[in-house]
């Protein structure tokens, strides 16, 4: 155990730089879902099982889907209007 | 601003910084230590006064049940305005969206649809698992809530968006989401019209270690279960239809303005 919730943090923290030091949006979403999960099994190590649950679905799950499916709907808006933009013959 | 000048402004603020962190790093307290007297005694008074054995559930939905009320109203409220930004000119459509025009359908290979059904199924069933046995183990309303609402995005993975809008109905979800934060606030005057405080345990307690232990609390629970599963299911549907939309509403008004 004294070893584990050690191991763990370094975890965090490597995972954590990892989100911030990624720069392309869609890789940083996934380095975010890591760093959720290192952050639920650092407190199911630490005995807090219930912020352990919440963290798993909501940090590795939920969050990261909403950020994916916002990077989607920005491409897909950029792409309908370089179409617009083409269509009509401006240069975009 | 220049990289050069980010890096000055950093290494300022870190000389202007670092005394007070350390102070306060060097004056934390032992790793794991918790002086406050608070949590000791509800480990120590907690089954004995309301018969469960998951404090965290005691605490959420009793002792400080009044703070999880304001929470379960702030989800909904965050909830509602999401709804409603997003759906905007959208307005609340039946008809299951056509595919995007132009955009390419990648086939989902065998494996993943299958993992992805076996998983659905399964992630739900536990997400009731958990939010059932909030009074005996570690969970609750909010953890079950969010695992069944994952679970729902498990079978969009398994059956496609269009397989996955079929089974969403939205006036349900809405409805799940409505109705159980209100079940929550109804529990609250249930006590009031007792003639007891707000939210004051007006049911049978029951045995420690059984399923239905807990009186109130329970159904406070299930409240919570039902707003948290109905409302990351909004959400989850609000956002994924943003993707499909060629938005013929806004196409409108542009042409309008």
């Amino acid at each position: 155990m004294s070893v584990l919730i050690p191991l763990l943090f370094l975890l965090v923290a490597v995972t954590g730089t990892g989100v911030a030091l990624s720069r392309v949006p869609r890789r940083q979403v996934m380095a975010m879902a890591a760093n959720g999960m290192a952050l639920a099994l650092l407190f199911m190590a630490l005995q807090a099982p219930d912020v352990a649950f919440a963290e798993i679905a909501v940090g590795t799950a939920a969050l990261p889907l909403l950020f994916l499916v916002v990077l989607a709907s920005v491409r897909a808006d950029k792409a309908a209007k370089a179409e617009d933009g083409a269509a009509a013959g401006d240069p975009p | 601003m220049s990289p050069r000048v980010r890096v000055l402004l950093f290494a300022l603020a870190v000389l202007c910084l670092a005394p007070a962190f350390a102070h306060v790093a060097l004056h934390l307290p032992r790793f794991g230590a918790h002086p406050l007297p608070y949590g000791d005694a509800i480990n120590a008074a907690g089954t004995r006064e309301r018969h469960v054995t998951n404090m965290v559930s005691a605490v959420n939905f009793d002792y400080r049940g009044f703070d999880t009320l304001g929470e379960e109203f702030m989800l909904l409220g965050a909830v509602t305005g999401t709804a409603t930004l997003l759906r905007g000119t959208r307005g609340e459509r039946k008809e299951v969206p056509q595919q995007v025009p132009g955009r390419p359908v990648r086939a989902r290979s065998d494996a993943v649809v299958l993992v992805a059904r076996l998983m659905g199924t399964t992630t739900v069933l536990f997400g009731v698992y958990v939010a059932l046995h909030a009074m005996t183990t570690p969970g609750g309303g909010f953890q079950g809530g969010v695992i069944v609402s994952s679970g729902l995005l498990l079978v969009f993975l398994a059956e496609g968006y269009r397989g996955w809008r079929r089974a969403m109905r939205s006036e349900i979800l809405d409805a799940c989401e409505g109705s159980g934060a209100t079940l929550y606030a109804l529990c609250g005057f249930a006590s009031m019209l007792a003639g007891l405080p707000f939210l004051q345990n007006i049911l049978p307690l029951g045995k420690v270690k059984d399923l239905f232990a807990g009186g109130l609390m329970l159904v406070e629970n299930a409240g919570v279960a039902f707003a948290v599963a109905g409302g990351f299911a909004v959400l989850f549907l609000e956002f994924l239809e943003e993707t499909r939309v060629e938005a013929d509403g806004d196409d409108e008004e542009e042409k309008e303005a």
